[in-house]
């Protein structure tokens, strides 16, 4: 039974992905109750793989798919943001439900393939096919900047796809076979260690750390919102890092030169990224440098190689994508109703949209790492796994713990700035009528953030028992303490009396007044958009000296390569001047030539 | 029972009544040193009292017109709550080190970024011109002296073994010498000290604030209950940081008998240079403190961190 549920939830999403394809636009209620249906019946499909783990296809033996502790939480998160989402998508889409529904829900089935897959072969050909589908689903609406967007992930997913292939044929090479759970190769020879790389880079492209993370921003800034919040946001991040937990911690052995990779990459992504986000414009723009800043996190608990820093990886996965979907799907919300994401013509939203400007705040605060929610406990959870890996003579710690607290330190200011920005300071004369997230999307934001404020106060009692530590599969000891129920009840008590003190100490001494700039009514003279806030401090090195090489492109790998492969290509283009004589004298040249080799050789 | 005890605990003693009596007190000092220093007479020991209390029940609590005023008046409280659970930690942790009470270093922190970032917030909702500059200020502020803060946390942690819980921070102190009694301790406990000023808002890194030139920045849209409210925030966390620094560098506060002598004798120390460090400079401008703190503060402590590498 569990073991043809497994193929099930690859199989039916994708087929009934292809069948609402073809629905035309009229029939926009069957697209979406196919959509609805199909992906609550693969979150029920998840659960009960999850509860019936361990499971496999089609035997225990050989294994294409298995269902494990990791791969079964994997699929509950894939799941559950596929069901969001779509929920979500109900009140955001306007046209085109079909295409939408369809890609959706063949990216929920390779997901889930992808995520279940134990033989490499496999793993490969769903990888590829969530790079084709996300680049359907960016380029939906066929606006140029969209199809650039597009194309730059679809490239440099599918490269580094390419390297990944090269890399499972090392594997192949060196155990003869295909199957992972069989895999568990020393990083010893150059070529193990090669092959170790190509499916971090894989991974790392997939999650958008750096130097792979340039199509992360283009994407978020173009692309559809609901496809940032699903694709980049959630399901990316859960694959990437699902495979390079996999490859950490079963398919390869680690040593200390394999982790030193993780942990330079992680510090460099956490900082370098947070620093592109403190400048950004645009609303979606600086939340897909988040996207990036955040993956550092991850790579960096993984890399600390020790058991609390892999389970604080994990968490800090589900965590990101938990609020990072609420913060793009919030801002979706003021993209619909407002009609812009600039954040220097947005500003004093919180009052007309209540519900999505405390969404946003409560995954502002989780993001920005604040107690007590969630995204502090993987926070914190990934600081113990550094300092317990000092103790083990990783010299080079007090780097790692620096980038992270420093980088967490910079993700605050960054949100300070969309908050004000957004949602606080001086309203905008244009937007006095928005109105609130209607009840699709107001649901789906919700949900979301109440699973924040739940997977932080209740830490240790819901996501980490459960999800987390048996995806780990090691026993995790805690160097620190961190009570987050009691503080949260010491914090809601000190809130809730200090409300009280507000309504019943001398209630009848409130008085509304004009703002008070100077005496004088200089409304709009006076507006400050919260877009320059950091501008004072952007020549400071080591500031100015970063922000000048993003300049340059220097941190764009797209770019990079293009510039490379246009340098060759410069030469050839010359030879493509559009005269047809000349094509003809060159293919009569090279049947010379051929005729040549022939006459010579034999 | 247990959790009407930490109710108790967090809301009297030793959390926000206790806390702001003495954060009160401590300003009080802070008032009278620099009138000395500035050869006045200075304030009668309960004028914060009376400021407090004035604020609280017979000022009128103005509200800025169109403004989203849950977040307005969240924020005070907000300061106010997150304060007191930092010196609920930092004196349970003190009085009973073996307990491990709600948090550890980290924790504290993370907690202890929270009143700056309700005043920012605060700032940002009261939409006035001058409120967003303080805040942007603050949030700069707290950019750069968290990189050197962060930077010289390392060293007690490192000469606690690596340890992150206060308990064992204060324990490993008592049986292997305290953090100050060494050259890296040294360095970074000046280093820090530094920091905390800018954490306190005092003076030279009072530029959030800076009544000569923005009138109060975040405060001032803030009047009556929620500006007390902030006051006492604001008192607590000053009351609460040389306590802080104590148990990180001084192996904590000793209750009993001499020793209690010494920690309060450590305490009034670091209370008097921050405020001498306050009272002999003048304001220094935003792009200025983050070249200081980024910059020469940075430096010290990698030399200080590298110092405890090699075990000084």
């Amino acid at each position: 039974m569990a073991q043809d549920i497994i193929l099930y939830s690859v199989f039916v999403p994708i087929a009934a992905g292809i069948f609402c394809f073809f629905l035309p636009d009229r029939m926009k209620i069957l697209a979406k109750t196919a959509a609805i249906f199909i992906t609550l019946l693969s979150l029920a499909a998840a659960i009960y793989l999850f509860i019936k783990k361990p499971a496999y296809w089609p035997n225990e033996i050989r294994a294409l798919f298995i269902v494990d502790n990791l791969s079964s939480f994997i699929g509950i998160g894939i799941s559950v943001f596929a069901l969001l989402v779509t929920v979500y998508s109900m009140g955001f889409q306007e046209k085109a439900f079909g295409r939408f529904f369809a890609y959706l829900l063949m990216t929920l089935g390779g997901a889930l393939g992808a995520a279940y897959a134990n033989h490499l072969v496999i793993l490969i050909v769903f990888w590829g096919f969530l790079a084709v589908t996300l680049y359907l689903m960016v380029n939906m609406e066929a606006t140029a900047a969209a199809a650039a967007a597009a194309k730059k992930a679809l490239i440099i997913i599918a490269g580094t796809d390419a390297l990944m292939i090269l890399g499972v044929g090392i594997i192949w090479n060196l155990t003869e076979t295909f199957l992972m759970d069989r895999i568990q190769l020393p990083l010893t020879s150059f070529y193990s260690f090669m092959a170790f790389i190509t499916i971090a880079i894989a991974s790392f492209a997939k999650a958008g750390a750096m130097p792979f993370h340039s199509w992360l921003p283009d994407v978020a800034e173009d692309g559809p919102t609901p496809v940032t919040a699903y694709l980049p946001a959630s399901l990316d991040k859960l694959l990437g890092i699902y495979l390079l937990a996999r490859a950490s911690m079963s398919m390869f052995i680690m040593n200390d030169a394999s982790n030193m990779i993780l942990l330079v990459v992680g510090s460099a992504t956490i900082v370098l990224a947070v620093i592109f986000a403190l400048i950004q414009h645009d609303l979606k723009r600086l939340l897909g440098y988040h996207a990036v800043s955040q993956v550092g996190y991850m790579v960096l608990g993984i890399g600390t190689g020790t058991a609390i820093g892999m389970a604080g990886g994990l968490f800090h996965m589900i965590n990101h994508a938990i609020y990072k979907s609420c913060l793009f799907l919030t801002s979706g919300v003021v993209e619909k109703r407002a009609g812009t994401t600039d954040l220097s013509r947005l500003g004093g939203l919180a009052k007309l949209m209540p519900i999505t400007f405390t969404c946003f705040l409560v995954a502002a605060l989780s993001i920005s790492g604040i107690p007590p929610f969630n995204g502090f406990v993987s926070k914190w959870m990934v600081y113990q796994g550094i300092i317990e890996s000092a103790s083990a003579k990783n010299y080079l710690w007090v780097i790692w713990l620096v980038s992270a607290m420093f980088g967490s330190a910079l993700t605050v200011a960054s949100f300070m700035k969309l908050l004000h920005a957004v949602f606080l300071g001086r309203p905008s004369k244009d937007f006095t009528k928005v109105k609130d997230a209607g009840l699709f999307m107001a649901f789906t934001v919700v949900i979301l953030a109440s699973a924040c404020i739940i997977f932080g106060v209740f830490a240790f009692v819901i996501p980490l028992p459960i999800l987390i530590i048996p995806a780990v599969n090691r026993a995790i000891a805690y160097i620190g303490i961190w009570a987050p129920a009691v503080a949260t009840l010491l914090i809601t008590a000190g809130i809730i009396i200090g409300f009280l003190a507000y309504l019943f100490l001398r209630p009848q001494s409130f008085r509304t007044v004009p703002v008070f700039e100077g005496g004088e009514d200089n409304t709009e003279f006076a507006r400050v958009s919260g877009v320059e806030f950091y501008n004072t401090i952007k020549e400071i090195n080591p500031l100015g000296a970063i922000y000048a090489k993003e300049e340059a492109k220097s941190f764009d790998i797209y770019y990079i390569a293009k510039r490379l492969i246009y340098s060759f290509t410069r030469y050839l283009q010359k030879i493509h001047n559009g005269v047809l004589p000349s094509y003809l004298v060159w293919c009569l040249m090279g049947m010379v030539v051929m005729f040549l080799i022939l006459f010579l050789v034999y | 029972m247990k959790i009407l005890g930490y109710i108790f605990s967090f809301l009297v003693f030793p959390g926000f009544l206790f806390s702001s009596i003495m954060g009160l007190l401590v300003g009080w000092v802070d008032r009278k040193v620099t009138a000395r220093v500035q050869w006045r007479v200075g304030p009668p020991w309960y004028q914060n009292f009376v400021d407090v209390v004035k604020l609280l029940l017979y000022k009128e609590t103005l509200i800025p017109a169109g403004v989203s005023a849950g977040t307005f008046f969240l924020m005070p409280v907000l300061a106010a709550s997150s304060a007191s659970l930092v010196s609920t930690i930092m004196l349970m942790v003190n009085a009973f080190p073996k307990s491990g009470f709600i948090g550890d270093v980290i924790v504290v922190v993370y907690l202890m970024i929270m009143p700056s970032l309700a005043l920012m917030l605060g700032g940002f909702a009261s939409a006035n011109a001058y409120a967003s500059l303080g805040a942007s200020r603050e949030m700069k502020l707290m950019l750069s002296y968290e990189l050197p803060f962060i930077l010289s946390l390392v060293v007690p942690i490192m000469k606690s073994g690596f340890a992150v819980k206060f308990g064992t921070i204060i324990s490993h102190q008592h049986a292997s010498g305290l953090t100050i009694a060494s050259a890296s301790g040294v360095i970074s406990f000046f280093v820090m000290l530094l920091c905390v000023q800018a954490k306190a808002g005092f003076i030279p890194f009072d530029m959030a604030e800076a009544e000569t030139e923005i009138i109060s920045g975040p405060f001032i849209e803030y009047s009556g209950k929620a500006l007390g409210i902030f006051k006492l925030a604001k008192a607590i966390l000053t009351f609460i940081i040389p306590i802080f620094m104590i148990t990180l560098y001084f192996g904590g506060i000793n209750f009993k008998g001499w020793g209690f002598i010494t920690s309060v004798l450590e305490y009034v120390l670091i209370l008097v240079l921050m405020i001498l460090i306050k009272n002999t400079n003048p304001r220094v401008r935003i792009d200025q403190a983050v070249r200081f703190f980024w910059g020469p503060l940075t430096a010290f402590s990698i030399i200080a961190v590298v110092l405890a590498y090699w075990g000084f």
